[in-house]
């Protein structure tokens, strides 16, 4: 399914642009992340626990930052398999100034497959536009911290 | 057409034809039937399956070493055990893909099987399913039926190199001369979706293996036709006689799907040989849901030729059939099952077809209830209603105009079927006359007006029933087929045998799924001796050791009503025959002077000169000296009787793929809501040849469970599929059967227009409106959708479908 | 489709209950009729490890009046609210929003209380609580809150509930008599998850105007929402037909839903408008008494 959105920042481009290429932050920020270490610059491997209240699933995966154009674009590939199933998904990212604001705005796919998939398709898509609203505020909490 | 058609004469009854209580009924209310899950053997082990998540991808590498170290569990078998035990099943297409029972290298459908845990019991084994890690490299999918026949599509099979299964044209009479004659060619695209049966109990299997006699015992509720009983033994290595089919009293429902149950017998049969030990399999729904069995989804390319006054002279036609990730047998009798019923009940002699059977990343295919005829048929009856549109013609009077008239039976079709006997005119005039169709026509003019969305649909097509294997080796050309072997066929076997006291049992391998057959077995025995249905038992258990079986055996494609029953009345007759001979002989009478009439022999004439059957049959077990000489002891006679009009193809592609032919007229007249899509059927007539009725409570259940099948995959059911391949609709949430408030009241009508070509004149209505009733509720969709230029070419039609084809004729217009 | 292993406790008094909510936290689950979570379990999309079994916790049972309000015990059983004599006359609405939820045998097990905290998105119960402005009282270990709506309810199937606190009752304000009200919803078949439902409250005064309106819509969102603009609309006017037009059409706009196999979202949304302007006309009939 496609996701999309747009986020603002108080801060200067430059800045979001370290803010979202940080380790630390993206372990975080990105939905369930328990465990995060870098294989390779910019490619992590990864052990998520993502879930919405009593529905958990573990999931071994990596995460990999590609094409970066600092300070304006990056895509972010990450893909997970574990026993309910798999997921992957991929996002293009950009950031523009807007005076004293940076705009952030993701736009990607991801995929669901296996058991959720199968009988959680009427949520599937909520839910996704949930988790990635929920990575942005992890990251705008980052920013004030 | 067979030189000495055999035809039969039809006596006057007692039972048949009589709504006789079923025998079944009191066991399964009372919770005693027998079905699989009820079978508890010593040491029994229970199976999981690991199903893969991914609709296409290698497989690089499996894991099993912490799923074996979970306690409880007793052994794993996977894809490289299934390759280096077993064979790939044969299929009858030129270049066959290579299934297994589990996947070796590839996945190919999202379900698919990818290795199997044997546990000490359920719990245990799906725990340890989560251990099992599975190296997947995804491919790209291929899901639209025809992109998988361009030449970028991604490949399924790199042996077949590219996703077409089996490609055939066909011509039969001149579509050219049809042309010319022409006035108007019309022309429709139609898209059926894929959906299933959905029997409300689920495969299941307990295989075990003998290491020391090299022998498999493995229950199952399989549905037939036991041709893939040879095929296991063929993936298995062995030889027939080493494999143990049995089959308990009682199935949960088959509708067709059951016939896809064999890869998993294989695959359960392995996992015993493994590891040693007796291993059960229940599939559970949602493993139902992703990896049984359905129908094809079909394209079906359309053209018709007519004449201005509504006459049809030909039918140009491409249909492409999806069977999913691979292909097996009886596939691609999706392609072939309707060659001989293709024209329907219309007076067409002139076909051109493209026939393709193509493979996407879907689940496969099985034949379920309707088999091919449910496509066929959405495809023809929309195709008349379209060109009745655009020739300005009423919907009823083009189909009288094209019907095959009532002193044409037997007729024979361009394609080869051999229609025994009907009367079209008055099945569909019974249906319009339980709607008032003039009446209806009027309430629609006024709805209109009012901006109100009223329509009415019709569907009149030919039932055809019990299957002449014949029709699969079309998938072969003439000449392919004169190197090989021909096949053709419909037998089924039937035991009958007195007891020392009188009393009847019949053994039979039908393996009912609910129909009732046992019941209507003692109806027919109580006829022809003169006995009483009480006193008939029946053995309907199948076991490929002890019973008498064929390829064609089983209940698939509606054949018991007409080749069952006239082995059992042909047996029954044999042991008639027998009783008359001995009581002949003990009276000193001659045989044509005897009569059998509730439990008595005597002489016409003379009733005072008599004795009992049950004297005759004392006689025969404990006096077998007294008997006429030469004659065997005992009262025991068989029948395997296979319809003579069961021929292989001919060299210009003509089969009679079926051996009787029913006709049903579905009328249905629907309002739909502008606003919501939603649909609300107002009157629904649904009226039925089937010959001549066996049991009438049976046949209305069969009708009422057809209908109501049908309404599924019209409105409701789909086994779908998003883009990237993930089955969407794996639990009943999603995955939508109707239930008993979405039935609306059905006005169900019979007439009996006898088949000469079975024993009783009865023929099949097994599968029945399943095949007509899709086609009607798009057609009477069509029709209240009309007056917005809304075009209906596809199925299911959901309230936001209907919506989204409304929101779109309202931009164009 | 069996489930993980896992450790079962009763509980028989709400403080039982909580004492084990805070020894196993997110471990635990709260289990009172088991029709959302046992098939959940059974599918193993959840693997609690720890199951709390409250159906003996009788005083959560109850279904009485207090002053202006109706106090229903969070373990009450949908079909006991379909039964009440109390629920039909002081709020039908809550009745017939339970009268569609699945069929009888699941509401005679499912509780009001395992409704509510589940906030499935597409549950009648909650789109009733949100027109009705519901309270919700919420025991834990360091004492008890009350929560609207819109405090109770986050996300998808996400309620405020901490790890280790459990619903306890719901508050319902008695309407007052002549309050129009309906409850409607668009499903594929009886007893299926709504594509939409509409709850519609219509406070009046003399003269057949509406003093207040409630329009509250499940199936558009993560959670009910209320059409406040289309209730904006209908405030201290007469409801004609170009009024319930309008509010439909309002209330079509403040709906964010998504698509899936069953309803796209262009659907979804049109649907809010039919069904708002659809339960609005209903509702303003039970208000004239009809």
């Amino acid at each position: 399914m496609k996701i999309e959105g747009k986020y603002k920042f108080l801060a200067s481009q430059e800045h979001i642009w370290d803010l979202f290429m940080d380790q630390k932050n993206l372990e975080k920020a990105i939905p369930g992340c328990e465990k995060m270490e870098e294989r390779e610059p910019g490619k992590y491997d990864v052990l998520l626990k993502i879930g919405i209240a009593a529905i958990k699933g573990t999931y071994t995966g990596k995460v990999e930052v590609v094409d970066p154009e600092p300070p304006n674009r990056y895509r972010l590939l990450g893909e997970g398999s574990g026993s309910p199933g798999f997921v992957k998904g991929e996002a293009t990212i950009e950031f523009s100034q807007e005076g004293q604001h940076t705009i952030v705005s993701y736009q990607g796919d991801m995929q669901v497959g296996g058991l959720i998939a199968g009988i959680g398709q009427r949520m599937i898509g909520g839910i996704a536009k949930m988790m990635a609203g929920q990575f942005f505020k992890k990251m705008a909490k980052q920013l004030k911290s | 057409m067979p030189e000495q058609l055999k035809t039969f004469e039809h006596k006057k009854r007692n039972w048949v034809g009589k709504p006789l209580k079923r025998k079944e009924d009191l066991r399964l209310l009372t919770g005693r039937g027998t079905f699989m899950d009820d079978i508890r053997l010593p040491d029994m082990k229970h199976a999981a399956i690991l199903r893969s998540p991914y609709p296409h991808a290698w497989i690089k590498g499996i894991n099993v070493s912490e799923a074996l170290n979970f306690p409880g569990v007793r052994g794993i078998l996977t894809g490289e055990d299934v390759a280096k035990m077993s064979n790939p099943f044969p299929v009858g297409v030129p270049v066959p893909p290579k299934y297994y029972c589990c996947a070796i290298d590839k996945v190919r459908f999202v379900g698919e099987p990818v290795a199997v845990v044997v546990a000490d019991d359920r719990y245990v084994a799906e725990d340890a399913l989560d251990l099992i890690t599975v190296d997947y490299e995804p491919l790209p999918v291929v899901m639209d039926i025809e992109e998988a026949m361009s030449p970028e599509a991604p490949v399924l099979h790199d042996n077949i190199g590219s996703n077409i299964y089996s490609q055939r044209f066909f011509q039969y009479g001149d579509m050219e001369k049809a042309y010319k004659e022409a006035d108007l060619v019309v022309k429709g695209k139609f898209h059926f979706p894929k959906y299933g049966s959905t029997p409300i109990e689920t495969y299941a299997v307990i295989a075990s293996y003998n290491p020391f006699s090299e022998d498999f015992v493995i229950y199952n509720n399989y549905q037939g036709p036991f041709v893939n009983h040879s095929l296991v033994a063929i993936a298995l290595g062995i030889p027939e006689n080493k494999m143990r089919w049995i089959v308990p009293t009682d199935i949960g429902g088959g509708f067709g799907t059951k016939t896809g149950l064999y890869p998993y017998i294989a695959l359960i049969a392995l996992a015993a040989k493994k590891t040693g030990m007796t291993v059960k399999w229940i599939e559970d729904r949602r493993e139902h849901l992703l990896a049984s069995a359905t129908a094809t989804d079909r394209v079906t390319y359309m053209e018709a030729a007519v004449k201005k006054d509504g006459t049809i002279l030909g039918l140009k036609d491409k249909a492409i059939d999806n069977t999913g990730g691979y292909i097996r047998a009886p596939e691609p009798g999706c392609a072939y099952r309707s060659t001989g019923n293709h024209t329907g009940g219309y007076q067409i002699r002139n076909l051109d077809r493209e026939v393709l059977v193509v493979g996407t990343n879907k689940c496969l295919t099985a034949p379920s209830r309707g088999y091919t005829c449910q496509e066929l048929y959405f495809s023809l009856e929309r195709m008349i209603d379209l060109v009745a549109s655009e020739l300005g013609m009423d919907t009823a009077a083009i189909r009288f105009k094209n019907f095959i008239q009532t002193d044409q039976f037997p007729y024979t079709t361009p394609t080869g079927g051999i229609y025994d006997a009907g009367d079209y005119q008055k099945v569909f005039q019974m249906a319009l006359d339980k709607i008032d169709y003039k009446k209806m026509r009027e309430e629609q003019r006024n709805a209109r007006e009012e901006g109100r969305l009223m329509g009415i649909g019709f569907s009149t097509v030919v039932d055809p029933s019990v299957t002449n294997i014949a029709y699969v080796t079309l998938a072969l050309t003439p000449e392919q087929r004169a190197k090989g072997h021909p096949k053709s066929g419909s037998g089924e076997a039937v035991i009958i045998k007195m007891d020392p006291l009188g009393k009847v049992h019949v053994i039979a391998c039908t393996n009912p799924q609910g129909q009732g057959h046992d019941t209507v077995i003692s109806q027919i025995v109580a006829d022809e001796l003169g006995v009483h249905p009480d006193d008939v038992t029946v053995s309907n258990v199948v076991d490929t050791h002890d019973r008498l079986f064929s390829i064609t055996t089983g209940s698939y494609s509606s054949r018991f009503a007409s080749v069952v029953t006239t082995a059992v009345v042909t047996a029954a007759r044999r042991l008639k025959d027998k009783m008359l001979k001995i009581a002949a002989h003990l009276l000193e009478a001659n045989v044509e002077e005897l009569e059998i009439q509730e439990g008595k022999i005597y002489v016409k004439g003379s009733p005072d000169k008599s004795m009992q059957v049950r004297h005759v049959a004392g006689t025969a077990h404990w006096n077998q000296a007294a008997l006429p000489e030469g004659m065997d002891a005992g009262l025991y006679e068989t029948c395997l009787y296979t319809m003579p009009t069961s021929q292989p193809p001919d060299e210009l592609d003509r089969v009679n793929s079926s051996n009787t032919y029913g006709f049903m007229a579905e009328a249905i007249v629907v309002e739909v809501d502008p606003e919501t899509g939603e649909v609300k059927i107002l009157k629904w007539a649904s009226v039925h040849d089937a010959g001549t009725i066996l049991n009438p409570a049976l046949l209305e259940g069969q009708v009422m469970g057809s209908c109501a099948h049908g309404l599924g995959g019209s409105l409701y059911e789909e086994w779908a599929y998003d883009e990237n391949g993930q089955c969407i609709t794996a639990s009943f949430q999603d995955y939508l059967v109707p239930t008993a408030m979405e039935v609306p009241k059905i006005d169900i009508g019979h007439v009996e227009i006898p088949s000469p070509f079975t024993a009783l004149g009865s023929k099949g209505a097994g599968e029945s409106s399943c095949m007509s009733v899709p086609a009607c509720i798009g057609n009477a969709i069509a029709d209240a959708l009309a007056p917005l230029g809304v075009i209906i070419n596809e199925l299911p039609l959901s309230p936001n479908k209907i919506w989204h084809l409304i929101q779109k004729a309202k931009k164009k217009g | 489709m069996k489930p993980s292993a896992f450790e079962y406790y009763t509980a028989s008094t709400v403080a039982e209950a909580i004492d084990l909510l805070e020894r196993y936290e997110d471990e635990a689950k709260i289990i009172a009729g088991g029709q959302s979570l046992v098939p959940m379990m059974n599918f193993r999309v959840a693997q609690p490890e720890v199951l709390i079994d409250i159906n003996g916790i009788k005083e959560l049972d109850y279904i009485r009046q207090e002053d202006d309000e109706i106090v229903i015990g969070a373990l009450t059983r949908e079909t006991d609210l379909e039964l009440s004599p109390l629920v039909q006359e002081r709020c039908p609405i809550l009745l017939k929003a339970v009268s569609l939820i699945g069929h009888a045998s699941i509401r005679n097990r499912g509780t009001i209380g395992g409704s509510l905290v589940h906030a499935d998105p597409a549950a009648e119960i909650p789109v009733a609580i949100y027109g009705l402005d519901a309270k919700m009282r919420v025991v834990g270990p360091s004492g008890e809150r009350t929560l609207e709506p819109e405090e109770f309810f986050l996300s998808y199937l996400t309620t405020s509930l901490e790890p280790s606190e459990i619903l306890v009752e719901v508050r319902i304000p008695v309407l007052p008599q002549k309050t129009g009200w309906s409850f409607v919803e668009l499903t594929r078949r009886r007893g299926d998850f709504y594509i939409v439902a509409v709850a519609s409250i219509l406070f009046m005064e003399k003269g057949g105007v509406c003093k207040e309106a409630r329009i509250s819509v499940g199936g558009v969102g993560p959670t009910p929402i209320r059409a406040e603009e289309a209730e904006e609309l209908l405030a201290g006017q007469v409801i004609t037909d170009e009024l319930i037009k309008k509010a439909g059409q309002k209330a079509a706009e403040a709906a964010d839903p998504e698509s899936d196999y069953h309803a796209s979202a262009e659907y979804r949304r049109d649907m809010t408008r039919v069904f708002v302007q659809r339960g609005l006309t209903e509702a303003r009939n039970t208000a004239k008494g009809g």
